[in-house]
Order: structure tokens, then C-alpha cells, then sequence
């Protein structure tokens, strides 16, 4: 991690994941796995629950910032 | 029952035999027993990680959570994720660097050493051991209970089983062949969680899979599809305080000292890929699935309620064993007795890793860190061997004792205990100001807090948890340990220079850096 701080593209890194957890944690406390007051809880595709649909966008998020940084930025081969 | 039996007896053949082979080529000495000699590659480290944090849990516990009180408790996954892949990215390179130049047997040495500070390594040790022994137990007796549900036996033969297995591999095998015998593990049981997944689905819901699954939940239990979930537990704090328990992953020692065994730098480039894609977006959304959707739409809840009744245990010890129930009940019986395999070798590969690290601690910081420092390899490695016995029986009476809801047990109790070494961990590899009296402060409030917290009790109310056991007990260690670093004198030169500027120049070099 001391690596990463050293140098720009791994600042940006650890500010992105940082913010992502901080947003993350936002959107379960402001209810956004919740179903509507008086309507029917999300389901993408008919199955996918709010919980695993946003649980699979941070990892999403998580994977990619990873491949960005790791393959083409970090200072170790 | 026959076929049971027999099948039982070739599964646990084969892995007794890889322990056997695995003992004849080794190098008998307690850097190859305790770490595999260092030489474990990024494939063999992803089945060694992942179906070490995959256990019975992963097949009974967490669907059995999400069977009685809804989605919410997956974000527990989602902060896991993260954690496991935050250790290998951020911890890792340096926590392995540090232990092979001064060729360290355990995570807790690392620190030892970092501090100066045998004391360190003793609070440090039995406050691990004390969290991770009771959670051995579980594992056998998680297998008791699918056994139990499958066979009609009762369930102390299942745990007994696994417990001779678990042994044999252990002391014969070390951490190599327990990371070899992982894969073979891990296939097996993944085979089993998705192949009963999907013919499940199939035969309960031929018409239209989980949307009929779904569909079917929609109408007979819908706050299944949302948070707070039907018991309304998983409100918005509870759900974001999960998540963060979730992240604690990164401190988990057995999944910790799986870094000290890899055999060069470029594993912690790729592994969290296999983390994040493998583990992330598919093994723990198999679970998920059967406890959120499958379980709950095949079984109606009064359906679980009766026949607990009917076997004199509370809704959520049989919502446990759930997903073994509707298997036994709806598929073939020689397909319940695979998945019963795969469940034992969830149960044997996380297991396994966590008596292989509890040994390590016992022997290389207790009784060599502590009594006898002189000792030679093969005394090390044999009393490792020793523990490893003792720690079973231990684990299996303390878990025998304090039966308890399988996935509560991990997020309440050895979740919150593993993360109180945490802040001298990070700290040690990091910052160069941690001092050992920091460290040692720090880690003793935490745990004090923590076994305080979950002991006092009052009006039925844990009242020192503040959210969530680890939260407060974290938060009193983490700021202890900085407030004591910053007060008492900074560690010496030769320390900032072993443990941080050769550590640098190491993986620089050691590579090539950019």
C-alpha cells in the first residue's frame, strides 16, 4: 500500500475504492435496498434482488478499477 | 445407506492417502510443514483461500440466515469480497516480503518482532486462539447436522467423522498438502453447491427457474425480495454495519498467513482478480441464491417452523441445515449424499487451514516465542502436531457447549475477536510511529471490550454493542493504539530500517520496479 501512495495513479486508486465503500454504505443507509413504501420490491431480470443487483455493481466497480491500476500502473511487475 | 457409507469412506480414503503422500515428500522441516515451504503458486493460493473462508457456513449458515430474515445479510459478502481482496492488494506484498527475508513462521512473529515485544506476541496469540478454536468446532459440528438431516444418524457421527479426516490431514499433510487437498475439496464442493442449485431449480420450478421462484415469494412472502427483510432486522444501519464487518475479512489470521506462503510477488498482481470475478461474481451468489429464493419459495416458513417443533430445535438451527432438507427431500437420494461430501469438504478445507494456523501460533509464538526459544525445527514441527489434537478436542467441547446459530456465531463472535488484531497489524506493517505499547494497549481494550460486551447482558439487551459487536471494541482499539503510539517513544532505527526501508527495497528490486 506504501507503494501506492507514492505516486499519483495509486492515489487516485485508493481515493476511488475509498469513495466507492463511503458510497456504498450511503446508498444502504439512505434505504436503496429497500422495496417502495407502497409498491413491489426491484427484480432485474424477474429474480435479481436490490441487494445482490448492487452488491454485483460494487464488485463490478472493484474489479475493474483493479485490472485499470494493476496492469497498467502498479509500480511492481 | 450402503451407498452413504461407502461413499463416505472413498472420500475420506482419498484425502487420508494425499495426507499420507504429502507427508513422504516433504521436507520435514517446520518452514515446509507450517508454510508450505513458501512455494505455493496463484492457483493452488485460490483454492487454498477461497474454500478456506468457503465453509459448512457457506452452505448452511448463510443460507439458513437468509432463509429466516431476508437478503440484507449478503452485504456481510459483499464487504468479504473487498477485505479478502484489500489484504492481497494492500497488506499482502509486504506482510509476505517481511517474512521471507527473516524467514517468519506466523503473522504473529511478524509483529512480535516489529514491536520488540514478546508480551505482544503472547496477547497477540492467545487472543487469536481464543476466536479461532470455538469456530474449528463449528465445522464438524455444522457437518452433524446435514448428516443428521440426510441419514437420520444422529449427528454426532457426522462430526466425528470429519474430525478423524480433519486430523489425519492436518498433522500428516502440513500447509502444503492442505492447500493441495483444497483443490480436490473445493471442486467437490462447488460441484455440489451448483450442481444442487441447479437441478433444485429445476424440479421445484420447471416452468419458469428463479423467476418462478421469485414470482412465488412476490406473493406468499414478499419482504423476502427487499431489506429490512420479513423480520425487519436489516435496517439501513444494520445493513451498512454488515458491510463493514464484512470488509474485517482482511484481518481474518488464517486467511492472513495465507500470504506468507506464496512463492513470489507476481501472486498478489492476480489473485484478486480470481477473488473478485470467481468468489464475487459467482461461488457466493450460489449460496445466496438457494437461501434467498429457492429455500424459502419450495419451503414456506411453517413448513421449517413444524418440523423444528417436530425435532425439538429453534427455527433458525434447522433453517441451517434448510438447503440439505429440501435437497434430501426433492432429489435423488445418491445426489444428497454428493452434496453431503461437498459440504464435508467445505467443513474439512476451512477447517483444516484454521487448526494449520492455530497450530503454528501454539507452537512457533507460544512455546517457542515464549518458553523455549532454543528449540530446534523438529521439536517445533512436532509440537505443532500436538496442538493440533488438542486444539480439536478443545474447539469441539467449547462448540458442543455453546450450540448456537451457525452465521451469528461467525459475524458476532469470531469476526469482531479476528479484527482485534487488526489495528497492530496494519499499523506494524504501515506506520512506522506504532510502538508495542501502543499495540499492546490497543489489542487489550479491543478484546476486553469485546468479551464484555458480549457477556453483559441487561433486560435481554448486550448493552456496551453499539451497532454491532466489532464496531465499539474496534473503534476503543484502533484509537488506543494510536493515542499510545503517539505519546510513547517511536521505535528505533533498526527497526524503520528492517521492517520498512529493506522491506521496500526488497519488493523493488525483487521484481523490478518502474
Amino acid at each position: 500500500m506504501k507503494e501506492m501512495v507514492r505516486h499519483t495513479a495509486g492515489r487516485v486508486y485508493l481515493v476511488l475504492l475509498l469513495v466507492s465503500i463511503v458510497g456504498f454504505i450511503v446508498f444502504l443507509a439512505s434505504g436503496g435496498t429497500d422495496a417502495p413504501e407502497h409498491g413491489e420490491a426491484f427484480l432485474l431480470f424477474g429474480w435479481m434482488t436490490m441487494p445482490l443487483v448492487s452488491g454485483v455493481a460494487f464488485v463490478i466497480f472493484w474489479l475493474i478499477s483493479y485490472l485499470i491500476y494493476f496492469f497498467f500502473f502498479w509500480p511492481y511487475r | 445407506m450402503a451407498f452413504a457409507i461407502s461413499a463416505l469412506s472413498i472420500f475420506g480414503l482419498v484425502i487420508v492417502l494425499m495426507a499420507a503422500y504429502g507427508y513422504r515428500i516433504s521436507a520435514k522441516t517446520a518452514e515446509d510443514y507450517m508454510l508450505g515451504g513458501r512455494t505455493i503458486g496463484v492457483v493452488v493460493m485460490f483454492f487454498f483461500v477461497l474454500f478456506a473462508i468457503s465453509s459448512a457456513w457457506t452452505f448452511y449458515g448463510f443460507p439458513g440466515l437468509l432463509y429466516t430474515q431476508g437478503p440484507g445479510y449478503v452485504m456481510f459478502i459483499w464487504g468479504s469480497v473487498a477485505g479478502f481482496a484489500g489484504l492481497y492488494m494492500f497488506l499482502g506484498p509486504r506482510l509476505w516480503a517481511l517474512a521471507k527475508i527473516n524467514r517468519f513462521l506466523s503473522p504473529v512473529e511478524v509483529l512480535a518482532e516489529r514491536y520488540r515485544s514478546p508480551l505482544l506476541r503472547l496477547v497477540l496469540s492467545l487472543s487469536i486462539l481464543a476466536f479461532i478454536v470455538p469456530y474449528v468446532g463449528i465445522q464438524p459440528l455444522g457437518v452433524g447436522a446435514g448428516f443428521e438431516a440426510l441419514t437420520g444418524l444422529p449427528a454426532i457421527w457426522g462430526a466425528l467423522y470429519t474430525t478423524v479426516i480433519l486430523i489425519v490431514l492436518v498433522i500428516l499433510g502440513g500447509m502444503r498438502i492442505v492447500a493441495w487437498v483444497n483443490i480436490f475439496l473445493g471442486v467437490v464442493y462447488m460441484t455440489a453447491l451448483l450442481g444442487s442449485l441447479a437441478w433444485a431449480v429445476q424440479v421445484l420450478f420447471p416452468d419458469a427457474g428463479l423467476v418462478e421462484a421469485a414470482s412465488v415469494l412476490a406473493q406468499e412472502r414478499p419482504a423476502m425480495l427487499s431489506s429490512p427483510g420479513p423480520t425487519g432486522q436489516y435496517t439501513p444501519v444494520v445493513l451498512g454495519g454488515t458491510f463493514i464487518v464484512g470488509i474485517l475479512a482482511f484481518s481474518w489470521p488464517h486467511v492472513a498467513i495465507g500470504c506468507m506462503t506464496a512463492r513470489d510477488k507476481s501472486l498478489f498482481k492476480w489473485f484478486p482478480m480470481l477473488i473478485f470475478i470467481f468468489g464475487g461474481l459467482f461461488f457466493y451468489i450460489i449460496p445466496f441464491i438457494w437461501g434467498s429464493l429457492v429455500a424459502p419459495a419450495a419451503m414456506p416458513v411453517a413448513e421449517l417452523e413444524a418440523l423444528a417443533a417436530e425435532n425439538g430445535v429453534s427455527l433458525q438451527t434447522e433453517a441451517d441445515r434448510v438447503v440439505q432438507t429440501i435437497i434430501t427431500r426433492s432429489l435423488p437420494q445418491w445426489f444428497g449424499v454428493f452434496v453431503l461430501l461437498g459440504v464435508i469438504a467445505a467443513a474439512v478445507s476451512t477447517a483444516a487451514v484454521q487448526l494449520m494456523t492455530s497450530s503454528v501460533i501454539v507452537s512457533r509464538d507460544v512455546i517457542q516465542g515464549i518458553f523455549v526459544p532454543n528449540a530446534r525445527d523438529e521439536q517445533i514441527t512436532r509440537w505443532a502436531r500436538i496442538a493440533v489434537v488438542a486444539i480439536v478436542v478443545l474447539s469441539l467441547i467449547v462448540s458442543f457447549l455453546y450450540q448456537g446459530a451457525m452465521a451469528l456465531y461467525l459475524t458476532d463472535v469470531s469476526v469482531p475477536g479476528f479484527a482485534q488484531w487488526a489495528p497492530a497489524l496494519v499499523g506494524g506493517l504501515l506506520w512506522k510511529r506504532g510502538t508495542k505499547q501502543g499495540a499492546i494497549a490497543g489489542t487489550i481494550t479491543g478484546v476486553v471490550y469485546l468479551v464484555l460486551s458480549l457477556l453483559v447482558v441487561v433486560d435481554g439487551e448486550r448493552i456496551l454493542v453499539v451497532g454491532h459487536p466489532v464496531i465499539a471494541s474496534l473503534l476503543a482499539n484502533t484509537i488506543v493504539y494510536v493515542v499510545v503510539s503517539l505519546v510513547t517513544p517511536r521505535p528505533d532505527e533498526e527497526t524503520e530500517t528492517v521492517f520498512f526501508d529493506e522491506v521496500d527495497a526488497y519488493l523493488a528490486a525483487e521484481s523490478g520496479s518502474r
